[in-house]
């Protein structure tokens, strides 16, 4: 290897030019088709009505239920519509599962909910139950089997296997010319380093692949996506911390490992709800821990220092604390369930403030918003929230000089360019020095600045890859934030479309704080930029959050939230 | 399910809002990317605190500084001195603000590529001050301090701009230490961050905003027995200059005169057409901007409103606007703007080409002739027109007093009617004593030496 190392470096000089050359056009353009190819079959999928029952009406008028959650009641709102003045606004919710049995669960109705004349709470249904929901007759008809086999089979396919293939080959190319150009510039002492992480990060996507032909799930686009994220983070870090990729590269695995973890448990909705109580217990466990034991940085005391290993367990919570809003849709419409999460949120908060973590508090804020509105509904609620916040935020400044003093230089950092706005001003000097195409690895100058691996890693990027490829990178999160609102209309449960919209929501926020921070468009609260970011924690965190984005997928063998058929597919 | 769904359109609000910020970044990137660049401080445009790209030259392509590794300044010392104010020094107490506007350009930026540069070579830029004239002024104005600017009044171009006191980057005195006081301001751009009192050459706005205003001034006499009183004050002059029509009051430089132009024109004429006429506003070329001159009127007894048309009371001027306004009268009531800055060029490629810029007009083509005509007669009939052989020079003198026991600054303001050499200038010297009896050495090495650069080119 040294050997075959010194017989290049003799004209290496001349050699890295020519291959920076080469290396400027073929990173966006490869990245481009990579991205396009992944994000396309998220966002233009079929989404096609599935009919899973039937509900025959004593008039014998037949209504198509078309969710596994559906709310029957008098509000036009309502998945299936009564009209009648005896029927409660949301009366109860008929819920199907993944073994194919149902459930009737009254929610709270004035009349009640009667099967087969008993007033009940929740029951199991067949076709043979008489329901009868405020003096109106009708009877459940479950779709058969066969019928379901149909469905199935109509449903839209996720990417074939080659498709899947070929993407991860494109990837694989990106990550070796990229890690040749590191060979040619680097020294050899990092080269080394970055070796390890930019092959262990190709090693990892192929054996997640494996496994997930071992389990005929054959859609990997969100996962080739991540692990893009993950390799322009590498870049970043090859060049910042070499001395750091292996440890990054580790934190990806835990977090490949937390990602099939998490997913498992969502598979069954079941088990997602015992799952949610540990998680939820979780979250708040990590704060305090954090509180207790923890180390104050910057101003905020979000880390935990354990052996030579610094964490942020606060990165952690966030993947509890969207375990902990999701729910289904029997318990969304019992006021009590919101009441609590609004409990658990308040307490949350109360923690973050404790650890005068700016950033973090408005990440949960902005998943506390969407999950508060998701579930109620309510613009009156969300409306209260911002006020909320706006009057914390306020008296939050007046506390914390540090956050104060971020604000202050907003949008006047070339008025202190030394001190204040140090850091944004050298990321907008490299952005723009770095131009479209960036100067090529190593190259870069920002690489000396303070956090160019973490809160500036946008620019880091700009300047070394180009700034196509990072706006490429900010695009990657933005198809991770629409996926969950394209395929809300298709989905099983509202515990996943809550999930996925919180977990794509924070993904999303980040990338905002982060990006737009480190551009000095909003202030710069040093928040990691998800999968890129020099850190472990946010790291595995990212990944956790990721399982909920890829929950979402209910196309037929996708993702865990579909089970396989039984015979045949 | 379905109102779950639909409230998901909640997410599209984080959405839009990071696609709308970065696409707000993409906009401030194509206007205002060529600024990060060259912004003090780059990592890939300067040196520490200094601009570290490329090689710096005169009009005439004699290397001024070279700054691709390290900074190296011109080879002979009298050259260092006379140009390191537009080139900055080595620790960074002396900006070289008008070269490091176009820093982004030297570095061959452009904002696709950044500033990616395969030859790995920085570019040059040429400034339009010759390093022959700067060097000649700088020795004629010795140990002096003050500053002397010359400029193209057709074309813009920058040919003088010396200050002194100055220094020799290669061998830097101990200015920390100095007890003589021969480096206070030093690391001050006297050309254009010093404000001066103008003195008697402020009576050529007077004498412009005279004639715009009062239709018979041409008819009338002004009488000076050395002394005209308001109430217990009064202007004075040297001696009594008797019956004067306004050429001959200008000639003659007569402050009881002037007086009475004063009383003719009225304070209110006078703020208009100082306003005008732009002569204490600050000046603006290649990314520097001068100090800006005063004229304040308001609650002024009658005697300091006259004194105020003398170029005393509180008027102060900048050297580099003050120019410019003799560039206009020179070019009939508009004049170009001047600048340093010529080309830049990277790789062969040119990154940067000046334009001539014109001011607006700001006085009549009939008051500017007048005018002229006037400063003409000055020096043909007072400061002598054989101290600039082969060229035919308007101008006016002025002694500015400083108040206290301290010695008068030498003022000497005006242009080159020829047309080979349209050049207007200013030279100021510090405690230079009588304005004409100074300057007008100095102006007569100054202008020869722009006279050989122009007929060498």
């Amino acid at each position: 290897m040294e050997q075959f190392l010194n017989t290049l470096s003799v004209d290496q000089a001349l050699l890295a030019t020519e291959y920076v050359g080469f290396l400027r056009w073929a990173v966006p353009i490869l990245t481009a088709i990579l991205l396009l190819r992944c994000v396309l079959p998220l966002l233009t999928f079929r989404r096609e009505p599935e009919i899973w029952a039937w509900l025959n009406m004593a008039t014998g008028q037949q209504v198509p239920i078309t969710h596994w959650e559906n709310v029957i009641g008098r509000s036009k709102s309502c998945d299936v519509t009564i009209d009648f003045p005896t029927v409660s606004r949301n009366h109860a919710v008929l819920t199907r599962y993944d073994d194919g049995s149902w459930t009737i669960t009254d929610v709270g109705s004035k009349e009640g909910t009667w099967v087969n004349g008993r007033r009940v709470q929740i029951c199991a249904l067949t076709s043979k139950e008489k329901i009868s929901i405020g003096g109106v007759d009708m009877q459940l008809q479950p779709i058969t089997e066969r019928q379901e086999e149909r469905q199935a089979q109509l449903r839209t396919k996720a990417a074939s296997g080659w498709d899947t293939v070929t993407n991860l080959m494109l990837l694989t190319i990106l990550q070796c010319i990229m890690l040749l150009g590191f060979l040619l510039n680097s020294q050899q002492s990092d080269f080394v380093n970055v070796l390890q992480g930019f092959l262990g990060i190709v090693l990892c996507q192929w054996i997640l692949y494996i496994f997930y032909c071992l389990i005929q799930r054959k859609s990997f686009e969100v996962e080739t996506i991540a692990f893009f994220l993950c390799t322009i983070g590498m870049a970043a870090i090859s060049t910042v911390k070499p001395e750091e990729t292996v440890k990054q590269l580790i934190a990806m695995i835990m977090g490949v490992v937390l990602f099939l973890i998490i997913g498992w448990s969502l598979r069954d909705l079941e088990r997602a709800k015992v799952v949610r109580y540990l998680a939820t217990i979780a979250g708040v466990g990590f704060l305090v821990v954090t509180l207790v034991f923890g180390t104050e940085y910057y101003g905020a005391k979000n880390w935990l220092i354990i052996g030579n290993m610094s964490l942020q367990p606060s990165e952690l919570s966030k993947v509890c604390f969207v375990f902990a809003g999701a729910s289904t849709m029997d318990r969304i419409m019992t006021k009590r369930n919101l009441i609590l999460f609004i409990v658990y949120s308040v307490i949350i908060c109360g923690l973050l403030a404790l650890m005068n973590d700016f950033g973090t508090a408005l990440i949960f804020f902005c998943a506390f918003l969407v999950i508060a509105y998701l579930r109620s509904g309510s613009m009156g609620t969300v409306a209260l929230a911002i006020t909320a916040l706006g009057f914390a935020g306020v008296i939050g400044l007046k506390i914390a000089p540090h956050a104060l003093q971020r604000f202050a230089t907003w949008r006047h950092i070339w008025e202190d360019p030394l001190v204040g706005g140090y850091q944004q001003t050298r990321a907008l000097m490299c952005i723009a020095s770095g131009g479209l195409l960036g100067l090529g690895p190593e190259n870069g100058l920002l690489q000396y600045v303070f956090a160019a691996d973490s809160d500036i890693v946008f620019a880091t990027i700009s300047e070394e890859w180009g700034l196509l490829t990072a706006m490429m990178t900010v695009m990657c999160i933005v198809a991770l934030g629409f996926f969950p609102i394209r395929t809300a209309r298709v989905a099983r449960s509202s515990f996943y479309t809550i999930g996925a919209c919180t977990a794509a929501s924070v993904l999303v926020i980040q990338t905002v704080l982060n990006c737009l921070g480190t551009l000095d468009i909003l202030p710069f609260t040093g928040v990691t930029f998800p999968f890129v970011s020099n850190g472990g924690t946010s790291m595995i965190g990212a990944w956790g959050l990721l399982a909920f984005v890829k929950a979402a997928d209910t196309r037929q063998n996708a993702s865990f939230a579909v089970r396989l058929m039984k015979k045949g597919e | 399910m379905n109102r779950v769904t639909k409230r998901t359109w909640l997410m599209s609000l984080f959405i839009i809002l990071l696609l709308g910020g970065m696409l707000f970044f993409l906009w401030e990137y194509l206007t205002e990317a060529d600024q990060w660049v060259g912004f003090s401080g780059s990592p890939h445009v300067y040196n520490s605190s200094n601009l570290g790209c490329g090689t710096v030259t005169d009009r005439s392509g004699t290397m001024l500084l070279d700054i691709t590794e390290s900074r190296t300044y011109a080879s002979d010392a009298l050259t260092r001195k006379s140009t390191l104010h537009w080139l900055g020094d080595r620790d960074g107490f002396i900006k070289a603000s008008a070269v490091t506007n176009y820093a982004g350009q030297m570095a061959g930026f452009d904002l696709f590529n950044g500033i990616y540069d395969a030859s790995g070579e920085g570019g040059t830029a040429r400034v339009t001050l010759s390093a022959a004239v700067q060097n000649a002024a700088l020795e004629a104005l010795g140990n002096r301090k003050g500053t002397i600017g010359v400029y193209n009044y057709k074309t813009g171009e920058i040919l003088c701009a010396v200050t002194s006191p100055t220094f020799d980057p290669d061998n830097v005195p101990d200015i920390a230490n100095d007890t003589s006081g021969a480096y206070d301001g030093v690391y001050l751009n006297r050309f254009l961050q010093s404000a001066y009192v103008p003195g008697s050459i402020f009576k050529i706005v007077t004498v412009a905003t005279a004639l715009e205003t009062v239709p018979d001034i041409l008819d009338r006499t002004f009488s000076c027995d050395g002394k005209r009183e308001y109430g217990t004050e009064a202007v004075t002059c040297e001696k009594a200059h008797g019956q004067q029509n306004l050429r001959q009051a200008f000639a003659n430089s007569c402050n009881c005169a002037f007086a009475q132009v004063a009383e003719l024109i009225g304070k209110q004429n006078m703020v208009k057409y100082v306003d005008k006429f732009e002569v204490v506003k600050p000046l603006s070329f290649d990314g520097v901007t001068t100090v800006k001159g005063n004229y304040d009127v308001s609650d002024t007894a009658t005697v300091s409103f006259a004194w105020s048309c003398i170029g005393q009371h509180t008027d102060q001027i900048n050297p580099a606007r003050y120019m410019a306004f003799m560039g206009a009268i020179a070019g009939g009531g508009k004049g170009a703007m001047p600048y340093l800055m010529e080309q830049v060029t990277n790789g062969g490629q040119v990154t940067y080409q000046a334009k001539t810029q014109y001011s607006d007009r700001i006085m009549s083509e009939e008051t500017a002739a007048t005018v002229r005509q006037y400063m003409r007669n000055n020096v043909q009939a007072v400061y002598g027109d054989g101290n600039f052989p082969g060229l035919s020079v308007c101008a006016k003198s002025g002694t500015s007093q400083l108040g206290g026991s301290e010695v008068s600054n030498a003022m000497f303001a005006g242009f080159v009617e020829n047309e080979e050499y349209p050049l207007a200038f200013i030279v100021v010297v510090e405690n230079g004593g009588y304005g004409s009896h100074t300057c007008v050495p100095i102006l007569s090495k100054v202008l020869s030496a722009c006279k050989a650069v122009m007929d060498g080119e």
